[in-house]
């Protein structure tokens, strides 16, 4: 296959039939809805669910060449993983004989989660200010804390973000990240 | 099979900052600034392995959080969704100019001080630790207040309790002017005992 094929390019080869086309686009999608499923389901495994599915939905409607705009792969990539997310949500079932039709061989690896220093972080988060620490562990420690974290500290949700981001951008610097 | 779009080395000309990924990844964007990033996280596999590294710094956040090892202010809420979250919460609230003896025991998560004080005329409030002589062996300057809230609540680091040896510590919440002069609010004695054995621990942090 040719280098510097696009997304885009992906589409006609696969509804010709070319499998390696198809092996290219699940390598390429896969970890990007596997991300997508990580946000919105917060489980890995639910997660690999998610990408089994969408790959399966999106490889049937490109062999049958049901996307006629090619350049339209990304935004129907897209749309058929909130259209899943949303299914996963209303059917457990349905998900289940899914899987059981198409088993596991259409999720590609995905990179691992970075290793992080626990020590470092922690030295990081307590050379926080006040404030900042607070803010963080109070945003972190339960997903459903950001209004509660304003008005327990007397402050905005706005003023929450802002204080949030400033601790971020220290974290990641002390932690070595990439800007 | 060969590709422009291996892993690592398509460099994103437009990357979106991290901490839009954090707030992605926390479900605080507004619907359609999520959906800007998910169209492009679709598209680039830098941004990705960006978003990745805050996937992992979040985790790790949430670790330490839940580990109860930070000296940290935190709230009422903090200390309920502890308790009902299962965790182990040991709390002491000596009153203003008083005493209390304390300890901690090995099962415990989160080692509290709860200081009630009236916060409604102080901007800025620093937390002072002190030993019995009063020399100040730690600061926590500027901490987050709500006037109305009626106490300072200020988890102590169960790491460093847990191994650290019998002694006695005074808490000192002050108030601060613009000029720096400081005015004494509360003042916490706390006597604590060690009653996990192990071998002698670290001084006040």
């Amino acid at each position: 296959m040719d280098v510097g094929l696009s997304d885009a390019d992906l589409a006609p080869r696969i509804a010709d039939g070319d499998r390696e086309a198809e092996a290219e686009m699940c390598r390429r999608m896969g970890p990007r809805i596997r991300l997508y499923g990580l946000r919105h389901l917060r489980s890995p495994s639910a997660a690999d669910d998610l990408v089994q599915l969408v790959l399966v939905k999106v490889l049937e409607a490109l062999r049958t060449a049901r996307l006629r705009e090619s350049d339209k792969l990304v935004q129907f990539v897209l749309g058929t993983c909130r259209l899943t997310v949303l299914d996963l949500r209303r059917s457990a079932r349905r998900q289940e004989e899914l899987l059981a039709a198409f088993g596991r061989d259409l999720v590609p690896e995905s990179p691992p989660l970075p290793q992080l220093d626990d020590r470092q972080l922690a030295r990081c988060v307590q050379a926080l200010t006040e404030r900042e620490r607070s803010v963080v562990v109070m945003t972190f420690y339960d997903d459903q804390m950001g209004a509660e974290t304003a008005r327990c500290l007397g402050i905005s949700e706005a003023n929450v973000r802002v204080i949030r981001h400033r601790a971020l951008r220290q974290l990641r610097v002390c932690m070595g990240a990439r800007p | 099979m060969t590709s422009s779009y291996d892993r690592g080395h398509a460099d994103c000309s437009d990357p979106i900052e991290a901490v839009v990924l954090m707030d992605y990844w926390l479900a605080a964007l507004p619907s359609t600034v999520e959906e800007r990033v998910e169209q492009h996280l679709m598209t680039c596999d830098d941004c990705g392995d960006r978003l990745r590294e805050v996937m992992a710094l979040a985790e790790g956040l949430r670790a330490l959080a839940r580990s109860g090892a930070l000296q940290v202010i935190i709230s009422d809420y903090f200390v309920e969704r502890a308790v009902e979250t299962g965790l182990q919460v040991r709390e002491y609230a000596p009153p203003p100019g008083g005493a209390i003896q304390c300890t901690v025991a090995a099962d415990d998560d989160l080692l509290v001080s709860r200081l009630a004080l009236n916060l409604t005329t102080a901007s800025r409030v620093d937390l002072s630790w002190c030993d019995r002589q009063g020399v100040e062996h730690q600061r926590m300057a500027d901490i987050p207040i709500r006037a109305d809230a009626g106490s300072v609540i200020c988890q102590q680091s169960i790491t460093w309790a847990k191994a650290s040896p019998s002694s006695t510590m005074v808490a000192r919440l002050l108030s601060v002017d613009e000029k720096g002069d400081e005015r004494l609010l509360g003042e916490y004695t706390f006597h604590h005992t060690r009653t996990i054995p192990g071998p002698p621990g670290f001084e006040m942090p």
